[in-house]
């Protein structure tokens, strides 16, 4: 089955871009990527199952094309995180924090973070998305929870 | 407040800003364009960090004009490119009958970190790089030279290798799925050497 790109467009769209950027950090470049990654279930007739099925491909494409994208040295005048967060407006200074301990991690385990606490995915459907095993996204995870415990302290409950 | 509750609250801060476009002429002509970032993007690996080398590929794929041989999917082809002095290419041939144009180049990173243009020389080496091919009926293909390999199947974990020739040179390839790839004359290299 396939669904409208429109349809998909404005379902997904702010969290694929939320995935872009948790792996590029910056604003144009993830809006690139989810550009190309709509480009991509548009232009190839790619069959799929069920709709969660195109979610997940189309997060897996994003966070392809956003890792090939901090690779390519592409020369623009690109804003910092710290210029970037400060456009954003954070309901609470404690989700400020939580944003820039994130998005301070390694951007192995700040993929395998978000996939888990915002998109709510299980570890085996992560290990699907991102091609690894079980046991090491749950490695990843867990290292990943110990080092925003340590940045954040109480404000990270301790939930392994 | 749970982890979660404060991660997706801390996050839904993300917006796209409206930039985005699925008008259809800009989806065709960023379609061509995206092909060509992929490309460059899985040269810039091999070379940058496994190559070990002195050579980075920038991306930013876009003189004196002629002729060269050129294999297209497995087949030898005549195209016609023009190298510009800036380090970009531009590249005509047929294929299938049909006209096809590909743009290129970026610069070279050196040793000592300094930057350039890519030569005429590096630039066709780019062009004669083995190419991954991810087909739409979910199979993947790797061509060099004459050479077309069906590696659908042997991915593990996500890696793929695979050993590939033309006669004269032969080239360990290390593949991650839809995530670039590296080459090296001598071995296999470990994918977290550039992933």
């Amino acid at each position: 089955m396939r669904l409208p790109t429109q349809e998909l467009f404005e379902k997904y769209q702010n969290n694929l871009y939320a995935v872009a950027f948790n792996v590029c950090k910056n604003a144009e470049d993830a809006e690139d990527v989810v550009q190309d990654t709509f480009i991509q279930y548009y232009s190839f007739k790619k069959q799929f199952d069920n709709e969660q099925h195109i979610r997940a491909w189309l997060i897996r494409v994003t966070i392809n094309k956003a890792k090939n994208m901090n690779r390519t040295f592409w020369r623009k005048n690109k804003m910092s995180l710290e210029e970037y967060m400060e456009t954003l407006t954070f309901e609470t200074p404690e989700s400020s924090e939580l944003f820039e301990a994130a998005m301070s991690l390694p951007e192995k385990y700040r993929i395998v973070i978000h996939l888990f606490y915002y998109e709510d995915y299980t570890v085996h459907e992560i290990a699907g998305i991102l091609k690894l095993s079980e046991s090491n996204v749950k490695v990843r995870l867990s290292r990943a929870r110990s080092l925003l415990r340590e940045k954040l302290q109480e404000d990270w409950e301790n939930d392994e | 407040m749970t982890n979660k509750e404060k991660y997706k609250q801390a996050f839904s801060v993300l917006h796209a800003s409206g930039r985005i476009s699925l008008e259809e002429e800009r989806m065709k002509i960023m379609k061509k364009k995206a092909r060509f970032q992929a490309a460059a993007a899985a040269v810039a690996v091999c070379l940058a960090f496994a190559g070990g080398g002195s050579i980075a590929y920038a991306a930013d794929l876009g003189g004196v004009q002629r002729k060269i041989q050129l294999w297209v999917h497995g087949d030898q082809t005549d195209a016609d490119i023009v190298y510009n002095a800036n380090g970009s290419y531009d590249l005509w041939f047929e294929e299938n009958g049909a006209q096809e144009e590909r743009h290129g180049g970026g610069i070279a990173i050196d040793e000592d970190g300094t930057e350039r243009s890519l030569t005429e020389e590096e630039i066709i080496e780019h062009l004669n790089q083995p190419e991954v091919d991810y087909r739409e009926d979910g199979s993947v293909w790797v061509y060099y030279y004459d050479q077309e390999i069906d590696i659908t199947d042997q991915f593990k974990d996500g890696v793929c290798y695979v050993k590939v020739s033309n006669g004269e040179t032969t080239l360990y390839m290390t593949i991650l799925y839809q995530d670039g790839y590296c080459t090296s004359p001598h071995k296999y290299e470990s994918p977290d050497s550039f992933n």
